[in-house]
């Protein structure tokens, strides 16, 4: 029997989930995913974790708690930095020690630490020294990476193409939730963490309302590289999160080119990234004067009818202001 | 160019001193007081920490106050230090004040402010041996500053008379502030030290020694804390912390090989614990523990920022540091609604707690050992 790899469906799973996937499929191992956010998986979640964190942070925890008895090794990277400039946030980098030491009877933990900014910790050598601890071939090694990569590339292409990000990795979905092509439409940027987009139990589904709304959806994943890349030029501050350059540079190329009526910024309370680009995008958005702005801040205590009136009172006030002109 | 910096222990002293000698004009802040923070939380961004709003709130209070420089400190991540000074400067505009911003950014220290300071000097018309000196000087000056500070976490839990050390403390640091030789620091030193030796005490108290550790700016200002080691002093414990303008400084430019309890020691005793340095002081924050339990400290008290991002993981770790070595760990994870009732309740409890710990351990363990002795 091969063994049982669990990823948390959480965090970087909304990103990189692909590549994990097809690694270690290709090398034989069988995949177990925790199921979706629910509310008395999060509840029981919370119990263990700490109050001093974010709530995605707390939703690993509950998510680590729902598969940890179904599986062998817990799938935790450590990703530093991913592309060699930036760095994330450095909480995910502590999150294997703490949930090693807030929950009892974990399995053992695969962390392996990405660091491209270093040689010996480049996402290639991490993984493949994960992969020979756990007893592969260096050849079988290699290639399952080139096949992870290349699905990477080929899910990455899609998700610049507009396509739901959930659905595209759950395989079977194929539907085109929000559709950037319909110009007639209202266009509204959704911009946030990976993680705070796509669960939609995080977010009271709030991509499916702004679809059912009639308006076309952006988001951060839609901007190509090197428009983020020269935004943040132009911005002049090098921001180094992954995640916090990707989200200004991307609220910063909305903005500039027009081409979208409002914009979202969906953030969690307690996130620190957010709280130092949010006031920056905030404040383009004044000086630019011509999109509508709204920064959704969700903590525990968020209810799904706040979250849907003030989507309303957006939409409509989008409406108004298409009339006037 | 009138200069403005951001509170850091006793940075003031420090950069006075040099500027008496060399300048610039420093205006410092005006004492952080309720308003600073009421400003600093005003104008901050909503979920900004505490840190922020208070250094925002200092910023504004010196602008009034008629500076028109400030520098600020800047870093690469991935505390959100390196992000204050846009988000800061962008407040700043908006408010409306007038000012010129210098970054300090410590990758660029040779390439950039060596050179920057040597032409200051030079317009100046500063011997290059006279800035020498001068930076001598005011080191010297924050080195007995700390000295002095140390004695007094000592004094604090023996005084009779409540208060007395605070006031003594109060007046040497004015003394040094004002010393203008190294004659006469020496001797104002001396004096200082005297007067801690007149100082009434209790020398059959055998307080118990705490350890103060956490994020930087939360440990080492006390206007962030609420002036925890005074509260704990005058509760009758001795205590110390982790971070020391001094240690920040040797520590930067890599001048504390020998020191056995420096930053990079603290973060090497982490390692088993958490194998990877995320920065900023997560790590050191575990390791202090464990380096100060082996110097017979009994209780550990951690600050943070609300939603401080590296000492939330420092946090978690700790409970199981606190297990493995026995000692107990208090967390303050403070935020703009600071309330000094919360504190003394909560700090008096931990108090109690050593109190009892030690009682427990001198009852359990003095037959045993008694035992022990007989077998033996």
């Amino acid at each position: 029997m091969s063994l049982r790899i669990g990823i948390p469906r959480a965090l970087y799973y909304y990103r990189y989930f692909p590549f994990w996937e097809t690694f270690f499929e290709t090398l034989g191992f069988e995949v177990v995913v925790s199921r979706p956010s629910h509310r008395g998986l999060i509840e029981e979640g919370f119990k263990f974790a700490d109050d001093d964190t974010c709530i995605p942070m707390k939703m690993v925890f509950a998510h680590t708690i729902d598969i940890k008895d179904r599986i062998d090794l817990l799938f935790l990277p450590r990703l530093l930095s991913v592309d060699g400039k930036t760095c994330s946030c450095p909480r995910l980098a502590g999150l294997p020690e703490m949930l090693k030491y807030s929950i009892p009877r974990l399995p053992t933990i695969l962390a392996p630490y990405v660091d491209e900014r270093y040689r010996n910790s480049t996402l290639f050598r991490s993984f493949s020294q994960m992969a020979s601890a756990l007893g592969k071939r260096s050849k079988e090694i290699k290639q399952a990476y080139q096949q992870a990569e290349s699905t990477y590339q080929l899910i990455r292409k899609r998700m610049e193409g507009g396509e739901n990000v959930p659905e595209l990795f759950e395989k079977a979905g194929k539907k085109n939730l929000f559709s950037p092509k319909n110009d007639s439409g209202k266009k509204i940027a959704v911009v946030g963490h990976p993680y705070c987009l796509y669960d939609p139990y995080f977010n009271f589904d709030l991509l499916r309302i702004l679809g059912e709304a009639q308006t076309s959806v952006y988001t951060q994943e839609m901007v190509p590289k090197e428009e983020i890349d020269s935004e943040i030029q132009g911005f002049g501050k090098d921001v180094y999160w992954d995640s916090g350059r990707e989200i200004l540079g991307a609220s910063l190329y909305y903005l500039d080119s027009n081409q979208v009526d409002g914009l979202i910024y969906l953030t969690c309370f307690s996130c620190g990234v957010d709280s130092m680009i949010e006031p920056l995008v905030r404040h383009r958005v004044e000086e630019n004067g011509k999109t509508l702005y709204l920064c959704l801040m969700i903590d525990e205590h968020t209810g799904a009818t706040g979250v849907l009136t003030r989507m309303e009172a957006f939409i409509d006030l989008l409406e108004r202001r298409r009339k006037r002109r | 160019m009138k200069l403005t910096v951001p509170y850091l222990g006793h940075i003031d002293i420090f950069l006075n001193a040099m500027a008496r000698k060399i300048g610039p004009e420093f205006i410092f802040p005006p004492k952080t007081s309720s308003r600073t923070l009421l400003l600093g939380t005003k104008y901050s961004p909503e979920s900004a920490c505490l840190p922020f709003k208070f250094i925002l709130g200092n910023f504004i209070e010196a602008l009034e106050a008629g500076a028109d420089t400030i520098a600020m400190i800047t870093d690469h991540g991935p505390c959100r230090v390196g992000m204050y000074d846009v988000v800061m400067q962008q407040i700043l505009k908006d408010l409306g004040f007038q000012f010129n911003w210098i970054v300090m950014d410590d990758t660029r220290i040779l390439g950039d402010y060596l050179l920057r300071f040597n032409r200051e000097r030079k317009r100046r018309g500063v011997s290059f041996w006279g800035s020498l000196q001068a930076i001598r000087f005011s080191w010297k000056k924050v080195r007995l500053c700390e000295s002095i500070e140390r004695m007094a976490h000592k004094m604090r839990p023996l005084e009779v008379g409540r208060g007395e050390t605070t006031r003594v403390l109060t007046d040497s640091l004015r003394w040094i502030d004002e010393a203008s030789s190294f004659r006469e620091l020496d001797l104002v030193f001396h004096q200082c030290a005297e007067r801690f030796n007149r100082i009434e005490k209790d020398s059959t108290r055998n307080p118990p020694k705490v350890l103060i550790t956490g994020e930087a700016y939360m440990v080492i200002n006390p206007h962030a804390n609420q002036d925890i080691e005074r509260r704990l002093g005058e509760m009758g414990v001795e205590v110390t912390r982790t971070v020391w303008f001094t240690t920040q400084i040797t520590h930067a430019l890599h001048l504390d090989l020998l020191n056995p309890k420096s930053k990079r020691k603290a973060i090497k005793a982490s390692g088993p614990y958490l194998k990877h340095n995320l920065g900023g002081e997560c790590n050191a924050s575990i390791g202090y523990p464990i380096l100060y339990k082996k110097e017979g400290y009994e209780g550990v008290i951690q600050l943070l920022p609300f939603g401080c991002m590296l000492e939330a993981v420092a946090k978690n770790i700790l409970v199981r540091v606190s297990q493995e070595y026995d000692i107990p760990v208090l967390t303050f994870s403070l935020s703009e609604n600071l309330s000094e009732t919360m504190i003394d309740t909560r700090l008096s409890a931990f108090v109690d707690l050593l109190q009892k710990r030690r009682e427990r351990s001198r009852s359990i363990s003095s037959p045993i050992k008694g035992e022990g002795n007989n077998y033996e």
